[in-house]
């Protein structure tokens, strides 16, 4: 086998030097008068081992190391090949365990450990503010400019947040997204502009012309590249911006595309107030050496200090501070860590397995070995053989195995949910190649270990006189497999358990009760350009003929809007107190979602009203101000849901500004976030009341609502085409989002266990067979001396039998205790749940079962005589 | 056997000696491996006899060190055969293994020199 060419070249120049020196030597011989035959017998004497010195010269190389590993390979490679049965269930086997880490680990590295695209990522932090309410509420403007300017734990502060506009005035509007910024924020994230210039402090001034900076992106997609955009105005919300600079490289701090940036501008209550609050945020980099704990007492002086400074409602808030890295990954951080810890278990199986079947190819090949060192091959050559072929076969499983991490890497970004940050970013990138390259080495050595271990202990003598195919299988190896055969069943039934639990639990996620109809029905969110839709009325009269123009499709039989649908998340919430009930104190006033809903919705997403009655055409602004309010409030004060009616709820609670509402009605729960999430109190007002911009009109449609969508799009480009279209998308579909996590966990979870069920009852196997396989002549003795089918099978079966009690024992233990980790992903099911652990247990089972029924039976089929003879 | 009846007449190499003689022989000209070990032997008087398995190795250690350097070439006689050539640096060597050789020459007469006087 030619492994280098270049190599291979020399050695054949190397053999025809040696040819020509011989030939040289003949051709002077023959001059002086010898024959041909005598000079050529002459010359090749002087000459001499023509190949000893060929390999004393190539010695000289310097490269004989190398040619030694490509002899140990190529005897590796002819070792693999005498057993492609055996080499192909070692490299699977690998490529399985070695490409599901690789994957995991690729999603875990992007989202959990890769850099954060812009400079000290891992000292930069986001800060809020916390009342004894709510932890990472926003700050306000004044509040956060003392920071800013009078905290000495930060390298630099930004203050950021980020809204949707309508971009108008250059074709269909388009909806944008935008990011308010303070012109900390460029420096901090490490962003230069490509074009003009980026916003400085002074855009930020109430007098300066409105200005944007755009993304590359942006400036491509939207703005055809015009490379003299800058000086040119953008109308964003009806108002014209003009734009200063290009972005050279969008930082990213957004997870979700930012369009542009503009300069945060504080409202003129904002500036005054110190309590009032918008959606800032604040991005700062914590200085070296500074610790997040001691950076925030330092930024709770200053609150201390301005609390006696500027006293007002919110004397109590201090700062919330965590780092950017933990913010974005909190929640996501368990599930890879579960993700990552089952693909570990299944590694160890494929580890275990391997080690076991190279175990088991050692007895067979202890004759092998034992010849090798009688016809003098050293220990220390023997072992680095076995290592060589094991390393090997690791290797090409490996390649394999990164092989089909690609392939599932694709599948895990088509499935996984949109929302985990960066984990479409997962690629098999340096870091995880290299990571992959270290687990095969490691996996390789580990499961080398077992033979080279194996092959000091076989003593010589024994094998070749014993000469069976079981010799050289010690007491301890037995030990070490039948320990093998129980850690296996264990993890599997481990894996078995926690995967069934959220299977479980996804279903019960799945036929949890939503509170309305969700089939056939469209969501369309809609956000009217402010410039456009200046006065609550036009707002209104908006929505009203648009919901008229709906209704008035064939195929759609009603349209209600509503602020915040179900499964939309936290669009808001805010303090309020029940009128009729003793004012809270200032600490515990309690928080309720808040939503806006038009007269139609309730009954267009069939939504039951326990109590009371729904919002009506009536409830306009004039009139009293009401409220509908749902299920989980009313059972929070009173102990059914008709005591509410009458009884009126203060917005704001007892210590901030907001209306006084009677409640007219409850309505029943839906899953504001998602179909797993918990239900919270909400509060629905009436869309003539207060009036948003921003709706989702909801259409209950006769037939396939997907197949209404053209229909719908075209009755708002006909109503005004500068209204763009947000999304347009079926409840289910909106619905099924919510679940898109659990789904994909439960997934890759019962993906994981399946894999390590169907190791586990391989592991089994090859270890209970080659037991059998090594007592053959045992078995055949006692059936020469009268022992019967069933006493061969008692005999036999009861080691399987303990090694399966062993590994269900602790199994069950270790799913006792496992379940603590899955814990907060267990929905609608207790975490020690016993149907599933009965199922899971019997799984394994099964496995240990299954994986003795051959092998028992090949021991009933021994033949005495034939057996008895073979040796 | 050959080699026994001839052994009286030769030296065993010290150990770094060939590498002199072979450079040595290649100064007045490029020549390959059966030529140089011919040259050595027909300068010795037939004393130094260069065995094909040292020549070799000791051709192929010159020439990964950069004294020597080797192309493909024709004899006389029109065979095809590798040549060897002195380098720059291999000439500097030779100077250098002289000088180390004259000085052994030196000490090891004077060594034997006053043993023989002190018998």
């Amino acid at each position: 086998m030619k492994f280098w060419p270049a190599w291979e070249r020399r050695k054949d120049e190397l053999h025809e030097e040696l040819e020509a020196h011989l030939r040289i030597a003949v051709g002077e011989r023959m001059a002086r008068g010898e024959s041909r035959e005598e000079a050529r017998a002459a010359a090749m004497r002087e000459l001499g081992n023509s190949a000893l010195v060929a390999d004393v010269t190539r010695s000289k190389w310097g490269w004989q190391w190398l040619e030694r590993i490509a002899q140990d390979v190529r005897y590796a490679l002819r070792g693999i090949l005498r057993r492609p049965a055996f080499a192909l269930i070692v490299i699977v086997t690998l490529a399985v365990g070695i490409g599901a880490n690789t994957a995991i680990f690729s999603a875990v590295y992007a989202v959990l450990l890769k850099p954060l695209p812009f400079p000290h990522g891992e000292r930069m932090t986001v800060l809020g503010e916390s009342s004894g309410q709510a932890e990472g509420i926003s700050v306000t403007w004044l509040n956060f400019d003392h920071w800013r300017k009078e905290n000495h734990s930060f390298e630099g502060m930004a203050g950021y947040e980020s809204d949707d506009l309508t971009l108008t005035g250059r074709g269909q509007a388009v909806l944008t997204h935008a990011a308010m910024v303070t012109s900390e924020f460029f420096p901090l994230t490490g962003v230069r502009p490509v074009m003009g210039r980026l916003l400085t402090a002074s855009d930020s001034e109430p007098q300066a012309p409105e200005t944007v900076v755009v993304t590359q992106a942006f400036w491509k997609r939207a703005l055809g590249a015009d490379p003299q955009i800058v000086g040119k105005t953008l109308i964003l919300n009806g108002t014209a911006h003009i734009v200063v600079g290009v972005l050279a490289r969008e930082p990213g701090f957004f997870l979700r595309g930012v369009d542009y940036y503009l300069p945060y501008r504080p409202s003129p209550k904002q500036l005054s107030m110190r309590d009032s609050h918008g959606s800032l945020r604040a991005l700062a980099l914590l200085r070296t050496g500074v610790t997040l704990g001691a950076a925030r007492a330092d930024i709770n002086t200053i609150m201390e200090r301005l609390a006696k400074a500027d006293p007002g409602p919110e004397d109590d808030h201090r700062v919330h501070a965590e780092f950017v890295t933990e913010e974005r990954t909190g929640d996501v951080q368990h599930v890879f860590r579960l993700l990552m810890g089952a693909v570990a278990l299944v590694l160890a199986l494929v580890c275990a397995n391997i080690g076991s079947l190279l175990l088991i190819r050692m007895t067979e090949r202890a004759r092998e070995m034992a010849i090798r060192s009688a016809i003098g091959a050293g220990r220390g050559r023997i072992a680095r053989q076995l290592l060589t072929e094991t390393l090997l076969i690791t290797l090409i499983g490996g390649t394999c195995g990164v092989a089909l991490a690609a392939a599932g890497l694709q599948v895990m970004k088509a499935l996984g949910p949109k929302h985990i940050p960066r984990l479409m970013e997962a690629s098999l990138d340096v870091p995880v190649l290299l990571f992959t390259a270290g687990l095969t080495v490691a996996v390789g050595l580990v499961c080398a270990l077992a033979p080279v271990l194996g092959a000091r202990r076989a003593n010589l003598s024994l094998v070749l006189k014993e000469g069976s195919a079981g010799a050289g299988s010690g007491r301890i190896g037995h030990v070490f497999r039948g320990g093998l055969v129980a850690a296996e069943v264990a993890v599997a039934l481990v894996l078995l358990f926690t995967s069934g639990l959220l299977l479980r639990s996804l279903v019960a996620a799945e036929n949890v009760d939503p509170g309305f109809q969700p089939d056939h029905l469209l969501a369309m969110e809609l956000q009217l350009p402010d410039g456009r839709y200046k006065t609550d009325a036009s707002v209104l009269d908006f929505y009203a003929r648009l919901e008229a123009a709906l209704k008035a499709q064939p195929g759609i039989t009603s349209a209600g809007a509503v602020s915040c649908p179900p499964a939309g998340g936290d669009c808001g919430d805010y303090w309020y107190s029940i009128v009729e009930r003793p004012a809270p104190r200032r600490e515990d006033v309690p928080l309720s979602l808040f939503n806006i809903a038009d007269a139609n919705y309730f009954q267009t997403a069939e939504m039951r009203v326990i109590a009371g009655r729904g919002i009506t055409e009536q409830d306009k602004a004039g009139g009293p101000a009401v409220a509908v309010i749902n299920e989980t409030m009313a059972h929070t004060w009173w102990k059914d849901a008709r005591s509410a009616l009458g009884q009126h709820i203060k917005w704001g609670g007892p210590y901030n500004d907001g209306a006084v509402m009677e409640i007219v009605g409850v309505v029943g729960d839906v899953p504001q976030f998602g179909l797993d999430g918990e239900h919270v109190s909400a509060v629905y007002s009436p869309a003539g009341q207060r009036v948003s911009s921003a709706m989702v009109v909801m259409m209950r449609t006769s037939g396939d609502s997907t197949a209404m969508a053209a229909s719908v799009r075209r009755v708002v480009a006909a109503m005004d085409s500068n209204v763009p279209v947000q999304s347009l998308k079926t409840t289910e579909e909106w619905l099924g989002a919510s679940l898109a996590q659990r789904r994909f966990i439960t997934l890759l979870l019962a993906l994981f266990a399946g894999i390590a069920v169907i190791l586990a009852a391989i592991g089994c196997y090859g270890v209970l067979n080659a037991w059998v396989t090594s007592r053959r002549q045992e078995i055949a003795i006692r059936m020469a001396m009268g022992a019967g089918t069933m006493a061969i099978l008692r005999r036999m079966g009861r080691q399987a039998a303990v090694l399966g009690a062993i590994g269900l024992a602790v199994g069950l233990a270790a799913s006792w205790g496992a379940a603590r980790w899955v814990e907060s992903l267990v929905f609608g099911v207790s975490v020690h749940d016993l149907v599933v652990l009965g199922i899971a247990a019997a799984g394994a089972l099964l496995i240990v079962v299954l994986a003795a029924a051959v092998p028992l039976w090949r021991a009933t089929q021994v033949d005495p005589m034939e057996t008895l003879h073979e040796v | 056997m050959v080699k026994t009846e001839k052994y009286q007449n030769r030296i065993e190499l010290l150990q770094g000696t060939l590498d002199m003689l072979i450079l040595e022989a290649l100064r007045w000209g490029s020549m390959h491996g059966y030529g140089i070990a011919q040259g050595i032997r027909f300068k010795s008087d037939e004393v130094l006899q260069v065995e094909t398995g040292s020549l070799y190795p000791a051709l192929h250690r010159l020439e990964r060190q950069g004294w020597v350097k080797s192309k493909w070439g024709v004899t006389e006689s029109n065979q095809r055969a590798k040549f060897y050539e002195i380098t720059k640096k291999g000439k500097e060597q030779l100077v250098a293994e002289q000088e180390r050789w004259q000085r052994m020459v030196q000490a090891i007469g004077a060594v034997m020199g006053a043993a023989r006087t002190a018998e």
